[in-house]
C-alpha cells in the first residue's frame, strides 16, 4: 500500500470531496426546483432524492479515482456476486454502470469509436465497446477510472461479459475470476447449484491473495445482510408503482437504480433507499403521480435506452401514460428472499443463478404477465435491444402472446441501450404513435 | 486432384434408421457423439444449414441474431428436422441459448428438445459439472429409447469416437499429401458431422492410404471462424491460388478432441471436450487462442490467416483485434471477412480473398 496514495485519497475524497458533494446536495435540496427543460406541466417534479443519488454516485466515482495504490480494485459484471469482494474491502467498479452513465451523458459514440478504430465491431455489445474504448483511450465523463487489480465475470447476465472480460484481462494483465452460472431453462438442477457454489468457494483464495487479507466470515454475513436489506427496500420502492397514480416511473427507477447495482452490501445504500421509500410514501399521501394526468399504465421490458430517457418520459407523459413497472429494474429486487445470511455461499449460489436474464423465455413472459396483473397495466413496451441478445431473443413470441393470449397491447421497439446510432428517431416516433393510438382504442 | 466418395447425409440417416436406430439433430458446437451412439442414436449436426428459406426463423427472431440460428429455426419450421427423434441445443452462445429456450417454450417441436450447458472454464469443477450435464442428458436419452447402457458400453462408444478423432487429426496432419482439393478435403472432414464413427474411420483410412509426399498446391493459408459456409468459398480460394492447410473452425479444427484418460465414462466425455483446442465459446483466453493459431500456422507453413466470420457472432468478434495483433507480431498477415450464411457467396468476398492472397504472394 502506498502512503502517498492513501494520503491523496484522504485529502481528495474524505476531506474535500465528501464535504463538497454534501454541501452541493444540501444546496440542491433547499433550492426550489426550477428548470426550463423539465416539463412540469406533464410530469411531477423530479424526486428530491435525486440530489442524494448525485452525491452518492459522485462520491463512488471519486473514491474510485483515488483507489489505486491504497485499496484493492475489482471490476465486476453487474450481476456479479460482489459480497465477497465488498467484505474484503475492495473498491468495486461496474463497467456496465459506467457504460450507462456514458449513455446518459451522450458520450458513447465518442468513446465507442475508440474501440471501433481498434478493430472492435459495432455488432458487439455497446456497453462493452464503451468500456473497451474507455480502457484504450482513458476517456470517461467521470474523470478517471481506477485500474483493476482483479476482474470478476459472472455469466448470469450473458456470455458476452466473459468475452468482454477476457479482453480486459489481456489488457490489464490481472487475474480474472469466472463465476459461470448455467442457464436456467426451467429450474436449476442441483448439480448446477453445486457448481456455482464451488466456484464461489474457489474465488475466495484469489480474492484474498489480491486483497492481501483473509475473508472474515462475520464480515461476509454483515455484507450479505446489507445487500439483502437494500434489495428488499428496492423491491418495496418498485412496489409503490402499484398505486394510482404511481409516485414513481420506470424512468425514475432507471436513474435511481445505480446504488443497488454498484453499491450493494454497503450501509449507505440501505439508508439511501430507506429515504427514497419515505419520499415515495409522502408522494402517495399527497396523491402526487410521476405523470400528472395518469390515464394509462405500461410495463417496460429490457434495458433502458439510456440516451433517450427524457424523450420517452415526455412523449408518453404528454399523453397521460405512465410507465410504472419494468422487468429490468425488478431483476435487482426479486431475488432478495433467496439471500440467507446463515448460509452465505449456498444462498449466494441460488441468488446469482436465478436473475431473469439467466432464465428461460417462458419465465420472462410469466414475469411480464404477473407484473401486468399486479400493477394493473394496460400494455407493454418491449425494447428489442441490439446489444442484449439474451434479454431480447424471445421477445417476438412474448409480444405476440401478450396480445393474443393476454389481451394487452404490446409494442416491440428496436433500438440499443447505449448506442444512439441504432436509434431511428422517426421510426420510433411513428411506432410509438401507432401504439398509443391502439392503447386508446 | 483425387476425390473420395462420401455418403450423403440423407442416405446415412435413412440407412441408420432402417437398422432400428434413432436420429438426433444436434446444433453447434460441442457435445459427446459417444453418448448418443451408446443409446443407438445417430447425432446429425445442423450448422445452419445455408440453403434454406430463412424467413421462417424471422417469425421468432430479430434480424440481429446470427444466420446459423435463423437458418436452423427456419429449417426446423419448414420440416427439415422431422426425420429427427430428438433435438439437442448445446449452449454455445447467447443466441443458441435463446434458440433452445424458444424451442422449449414457444415453438415446441414434436421431438424432445434438450439443452446442454457447456462450462466456460477448464477447472476441476468445470469437468465435474459437464460430466453431470452428460449424466442428465443420458437420463433423457434413456427415457426416449428405453435403453440403459452401462459403463462398458459407454466406454466402448467413447473409444470408437476417439479412434475416429485420431484419424481426423491424422487427416489434418497429412493434409498436403492427401491429394484433395480444398472443397473435397472439407467435405471429408465435415462428414464427421453426420457419419457414424465407424464409417468415418473407414473413409479416413481410405484417404490416408492414398497419401504421398506433395507440396501445397497454392499459397498455404489458415482459416478461422465458425463454419466454412457457403462451402463454395473453399473452391473460390483454390481458384484464386490459395490452399487451406489447416483451420481453426468451430465445426472442424476446434473439435479435434484428444483421447481421454478418465475411467468414468461421463468424466471421460467431459475431459475430451475441456481439453480440446482453444475456443472462445468455451472461455479460453485470448492468449491461448493466439498461441494456438501461431503454432498452427507455423506447423503447417501457413502464410496468412483468413478470419471467415459470421455476422453478429460476438464470441468471435471480441477476440479478433487482439488475435490479429498477435499474428502480426508473429509476422503473419490476416484478413477479416464477414459473411452471412443466408446470403450466397458474394463477389465482394471473393475479391477481398483474392486481394489478400495477392498480398501473401
Amino acid at each position: 500500500m502506498s502512503i502517498r496514495a492513501k494520503a491523496e485519497s484522504l485529502w481528495n475524497v474524505d476531506i474535500l470531496g465528501k464535504n463538497v458533494l454534501a454541501f452541493q446536495r444540501w444546496q440542491a435540496e433547499r433550492r426550489p426546483f426550477k428548470s426550463s427543460k423539465w416539463r412540469t406541466d406533464i410530469l411531477a417534479e423530479p424526486l428530491r432524492i435525486g440530489a442524494r443519488t448525485k452525491e452518492l454516485i459522485g462520491l463512488h466515482y471519486l473514491e474510485g479515482r483515488y483507489a489505486n495504490g491504497h485499496r484493492p480494485v475489482a471490476w465486476v459484471t453487474s450481476g456479479g456476486p460482489v459480497e465477497i469482494l465488498q467484505a474484503l474491502g475492495y473498491y468495486v467498479l461496474y463497467p456496465e454502470n459506467h457504460g450507462a452513465l456514458c449513455g446518459t451523458r451522450r458520450a458513447v459514440v465518442d468513446i465507442s469509436t475508440e474501440a471501433e478504430n481498434a478493430g472492435y465491431s459495432r455488432d458487439i455489445c455497446s456497453y462493452a465497446r464503451t468500456d473497451i474504448g474507455s480502457m484504450l483511450s482513458g476517456k470517461t465523463p467521470v474523470g478517471k477510472l481506477p485500474k483493476p487489480d482483479l476482474l470478476l465475470a459472472c455469466t448470469n447476465i450473458c456470455q458476452t461479459v466473459l468475452s468482454w472480460y477476457r479482453v480486459l484481462a489481456k489488457h490489464f494483465n490481472v487475474p480474472l475470476i469466472l463465476i459461470d452460472t448455467p442457464f436456467v431453462y426451467k429450474e436449476a438442477p442441483q448439480h448446477a447449484l453445486d457448481y456455482v457454489q464451488k466456484q464461489l468457494e474457489d474465488s475466495i483464495p484469489t480474492s484474498e491473495k489480491v486483497a492481501g487479507k483473509k475473508l472474515e466470515y462475520k464480515k461476509l454475513q454483515q455484507t450479505l445482510q446489507l445487500s439483502k436489506d437494500a434489495t428488499e427496500l428496492w423491491l418495496e420502492i418498485m412496489g409503490r408503482g402499484k398505486h394510482r397514480p404511481s409516485p414513481i416511473s420506470v424512468f425514475d427507477q432507471f436513474i435511481h437504480m445505480a446504488p443497488i447495482v454498484e453499491m450493494r452490501g454497503e450501509r449507505v445504500t440501505v439508508d439511501f433507499y430507506a429515504r427514497m421509500l419515505k419520499e415515495l410514501d409522502e408522494r402517495i399521501e399527497k396523491g402526487i403521480g410521476a405523470v400528472k394526468n395518469e390515464r394509462k399504465r405500461l410495463l417496460w421490458d429490457n434495458l433502458p435506452i439510456w440516451y433517450r430517457l427524457r424523450y420517452f418520459a415526455e412523449y408518453l407523459g404528454e399523453r397521460g401514460i405512465s410507465v410504472v413497472a419494468s422487468t429490468y429494474t425488478n431483476a435487482w429486487g426479486e431475488l432478495a428472499p433467496l439471500i440467507d445470511v446463515n448460509k452465505p455461499l449456498e444462498s449466494m449460489a441460488k441468488t446469482y443463478i436465478y436473475p431473469i436474464l439467466n432464465r428461460g423465455t417462458q419465465y420472462k413472459l410469466d414475469t411480464m404477465r404477473r407484473m401486468i396483473d399486479e400493477f394493473h397495466l394496460d400494455g407493454a413496451i418491449l425494447h428489442s435491444d441490439r446489444s442484449c441478445k439474451p434479454y431480447s431473443i424471445g421477445q417476438v413470441d412474448q409480444r405476440n402472446r401478450l396480445i393474443k393470449e393476454y389481451g394487452v397491447q404490446a409494442l416491440l421497439l428496436e433500438a440499443d441501450h447505449d448506442d444512439p446510432r441504432a436509434f431511428a428517431e422517426e421510426q420510433v416516433a411513428a411506432r410509438l404513435a401507432a401504439f398509443v393510438e391502439m392503447l386508446e382504442d | 486432384m483425387d476425390s473420395i466418395e462420401i455418403p450423403k447425409r440423407i442416405e446415412t440417416i435413412n440407412s441408420f434408421k432402417a437398422q432400428g436406430g434413432k436420429v438426433a439433430a444436434v446444433l453447434p458446437i460441442h457435445y459427446s457423439r459417444a453418448l448418443f451412439r451408446a443409446f443407438d442414436i445417430l447425432p446429425v449436426e445442423v450448422w445452419g444449414p445455408p440453403e434454406v428459406e430463412a424467413s421462417y426463423g424471422g417469425v421468432h427472431l430479430q434480424a440481429y441474431v446470427c444466420s446459423i440460428v435463423h437458418n436452423a429455426l427456419s429449417f426446423l419450421k419448414k420440416g427439415g428436422l422431422e426425420i429427427a427423434d430428438f433435438i439437442l441445443v448445446p449452449h454455445a452462445c447467447d443466441s443458441l441459448q435463446g434458440l433452445g429456450s424458444i424451442l422449449l417454450d414457444f415453438v415446441k417441436p414434436t421431438q424432445t428438445v434438450a439443452p446442454l450447458y457447456l462450462p466456460r472454464g477448464k477447472r476441476t469443477e468445470d469437468k465435474q459439472f459437464l460430466a453431470d450435464e452428460f449424466r442428465a442428458l443420458a437420463r433423457q436419452l434413456s427415457n426416449l429409447t428405453g435403453k440403459e447402457p452401462g459403463d462398458d458400453k459407454l466406454l466402448e462408444c467413447i473409444e470408437r469416437e476417439e479412434q475416429a478423432d485420431l484419424l481426423l487429426a491424422d487427416l489434418y496432419r497429412n493434409r498436403t499429401g492427401l491429394g484433395l482439393d480444398n472443397l473435397s478435403f472439407y467435405r471429408l472432414i465435415r462428414s464427421r458431422e453426420y457419419l457414424p464413427a465407424e464409417q468415418f474411420t473407414e473413409l479416413a483410412q481410405t484417404a490416408l492410404e492414398k497419401h504421398s509426399a506433395r507440396n501445397p498446391n497454392g499459397i498455404p493459408i489458415l482459416l478461422s471462424g465458425i463454419v466454412p459456409e457457403r462451402m463454395e468459398v473453399l473452391k473460390a480460394i483454390e481458384e484464386l491460388g490459395g490452399f487451406v492447410v489447416a483451420d481453426d473452425f468451430a465445426c472442424c479444427g476446434r473439435r479435434l478432441y484428444p483421447k481421454g484418460n478418465e475411467r468414468d465414462p461421463f468424466l471421460r466425455m467431459a475431459e475430451r471436450i475441456i481439453n480440446a483446442p482453444p475456443d472462445p465459446t468455451r472461455g479460453n483466453s485470448i492468449d491461448e487462442r493466439a498461441e494456438f493459431l501461431i503454432n498452427l500456422a507455423q506447423t503447417y507453413g501457413a502464410k496468412g490467416v483468413i478470419f471467415y466470420e459470421l455476422k453478429f457472432c460476438e464470441p468471435e468478434l471480441f477476440d479478433l483485434p487482439n488475435l490479429r495483433n498477435s499474428l502480426k507480431q508473429a509476422g503473419l498477415n490476416s484478413v477479416h471477412i464477414e459473411v452471412d450464411i443466408k446470403d450466397p457467396l458474394s463477389n465482394q468476398v471473393i475479391t477481398r480473398i483474392g486481394a489478400f492472397l495477392e498480398i501473401l504472394e
